[in-house]
């Protein structure tokens, strides 16, 4: 199944080198959405999955990586390092070292542009799974490494690897307001996108074409929408009062919340503005609406009961019910990627910690036990979370695996970053 | 070597790069900055200094009025008004104020209001936002009850993104958890 994968991409089109004319002028938007490079695919034989990450116990692959050529391989391969030590599923052994059953060779040739050979070794099998050139231009070296890291993920784990995906982001400006950016999933190459306005909630779109957001300016809360193929902003929804963005569904839908009736309540309307739905109407505040992964169901939070919980209701607006009981501020719902888990933030002792539980309501943990963290965001691979976090001081943006281990910042520790959102698979 | 790029000359190429339109910045809609729009807070803070009204300053307020600038005696009475945690419910100790703003309007029927509600920075940025809107309603709808048409105040929330204080205490908190009442 994996061989018949790899082909069918190999084989998917063919493009002559035109594009590289392009690639280089437009290289500042190539490296917001698109990794512009060449693949050339040599050796796929590999069929075992080195490591089933279903599986509750979890052995890690010892693993070795030599990189030969001038000093951009050595950067190569710490990305690529970085990316897979993130996972926790690998250990790494030193080259000459004996016990390593994976060894990693890349081989950078940095004489035109880049080009990476990528060849992978089953040291139990003893022979050769993998074989593939990357190359592009130099600007997009940590894409092309993102790539590589993307690959051996898939030979190991027989999943998608989340290394090429963005992070959306607010930073807090100078003015006192925010702006839109997006950054690499290790908070690399962070790009401005929406500079003007006070900017506060915001998503990708299924597909990760669009970013989806509220602004206020001069002193109104609308719903815009930026396409990221050719930087264009869309006025999706304006009414009297707070209007803040939800998410969206496979469907084409998206959730919004607006108080243009006098009370904030939850509307669900299609990504192009039509088809406008009012789900809720209940005299409290509902905000923060998120559809599940498939669309079926949406999770907001209400303050309905007298504090603001988590309330999950049917795509259609009927049969709301509370999913949270633990702490009397409980917000910020985030579906995890197979619609079983929420994450969520909630106060405990006067901080704001986040949780997750399952949407039927068990299974509730704490992953966060330091400073104020808030907004999670789960991976599109739902291996790990975004958050943010004021622990060292200003607020930054923060991953972690989903099991609460290995939290780090990712964003630089001079500006103030806050409300990460992941992005889908990028192509 | 020789051999790997032999087998490269096999090897099916994909181009992952689109076609690419212009960069960023050129398309942007241009809009202004949200610093020209806001005289009225400029003018709020030099408010809180100058407590004390001077007699004679009746008629220069006239001028300043047939100006467009913001006569004294409103300056005066747009105190901020402060909320109990998590509530929008306007308390007693913000009656007075809004009772001054009120009758201020009454007399002075060209002057409008912005009504900003905030809060402190706990809690979460969307749910505050919603919150702040609450207290900007509550305080409106208090005006409006002592007489102020509705069309003379306007409401907006910024929710904790424009804290007047950003230390984490109770005494710090409670001053972000208000109201706030600007000159149209």
């Amino acid at each position: 199944m994996k061989k018949t994968g790899n082909r069918q991409w190999a084989m998917g089109k063919r493009r002559e080198s035109k594009v590289w004319s392009s690639v280089t002028r437009h290289f500042l938007l190539v490296s917001v959405l698109l990794v512009a490079c060449y693949f050339s695919l040599v050796t796929v034989s590999y069929a075992k999955v080195y490591i089933d990450i279903t599986s509750p116990a979890i052995r890690k692959l010892p693993i070795s990586i030599t990189a030969k050529g001038p000093s951009e391989a050595k950067e190569i391969e710490g990305i690529i390092m970085n990316d897979l030590e993130f996972t926790g599923l690998f250990l790494f052994v030193a080259p000459e070292a004996p016990g390593a059953e994976m060894t990693v060779q890349l081989g950078t040739d940095t004489s035109n542009d880049i080009k990476v050979l990528l060849s992978v070794f089953d040291l139990i099998e003893n022979r050769e799974t993998f074989k593939k050139q990357y190359s592009g231009t130099k600007d997009i070296l940590r894409a092309i490494a993102h790539s590589i890291s993307n690959d051996i993920y898939e030979i190991v784990t027989g999943k998608d690897g989340a290394f090429r995906t963005k992070i959306s982001y607010l930073m807090q400006t100078s003015q006192g307001n925010k702006e839109l950016r997006l950054m690499d999933w290790d908070g690399h190459t962070p790009i401005r996108v929406i500079p003007i306005g006070l900017t506060s909630s915001h998503a990708w779109s299924d597909n990760g074409r669009f970013l989806i957001y509220s602004s206020e300016r001069n002193r109104d809360w609308k719903i815009y929408r930026f396409d990221l193929e050719d930087f264009r902003e869309t006025l999706l929804f304006s009414a009297k009062g707070l209007n803040l963005a939800g998410n969206t569904s496979p469907g084409g839908e998206m959730t919004f919340s607006s108080s243009r009736d006098g009370n904030s309540e939850i509307y669900v309307m299609n990504i192009n503005g039509t088809n406008l739905r009012k789900l809720t109407t209940s005299f409290g505040i509902d905000v923060s609406p998120v559809f599940s992964p498939d669309g079926s169901s949406i999770a907001f939070v209400s303050d309905r009961g007298g504090s603001p919980q988590i309330y999950i209701m049917d795509s259609s607006g009927r049969g709301a019910g509370r999913l949270t009981f633990e702490g009397s501020y409980n917000t910020s719902p985030a579906w995890s990627p197979d619609g079983k888990w929420l994450a969520y933030v909630g106060q405990r002792g006067g901080k704001n910690q986040i949780f997750m539980i399952k949407s039927d309501g068990t299974g509730l943990r704490q992953l966060t036990i330091s400073g104020n963290n808030e907004s999670p965001s789960f991976s599109p691979d739902g291996m790990f979370l975004a958050f943010d976090s004021d622990r060292d001081g200003g607020r930054g943006i923060y991953i972690m695996r989903v099991n609460g281990e290995d939290q780090r910042r990712i964003s630089p520790k001079t500006v103030k970053a806050m409300s990460p959102k992941w992005s889908p698979f990028l192509k | 070597m020789k051999k790997i790029l032999a087998v490269f000359l096999l090897v099916f190429v994909i181009g992952c790069a689109k076609r690419l339109p212009p960069p960023a910045e050129t398309k942007m809609p241009k809009e202004p900055a949200r610093e020209t729009v806001e005289p009225a807070k400029k003018i709020e803070k030099e408010a809180v200094k100058e407590t004390v009204r001077p007699k004679e300053a009746k008629l220069q307020e006239e001028e300043l009025a047939l100006k467009g600038e913001v006569p004294a005696a409103l300056k005066e009475v747009l105190n901020d008004i402060f909320f109990d945690y998590d509530k929008y419910s306007i308390r007693d100790d913000a009656r007075p104020g809004l009772d001054s703003i009120a009758s201020y309007l009454k007399k002075d029927t060209a002057a409008g209001i912005i009504v900003e509600g905030h809060c402190d920075e706990r809690g979460t940025n969307e749910y505050n936002l919603a919150l702040g809107e609450k207290r900007a309603k509550a305080a409106k709808e208090y005006l409006t009850s002592r007489g102020v048409a509705p069309s003379r105040l306007t409401v907006v929330t910024y929710g904790e993104e424009k804290p007047v204080c950003t230390e984490q205490n109770e005494a710090c908190w409670q001053k972000n958890r208000r109201a706030h009442f600007a000159v149209k």
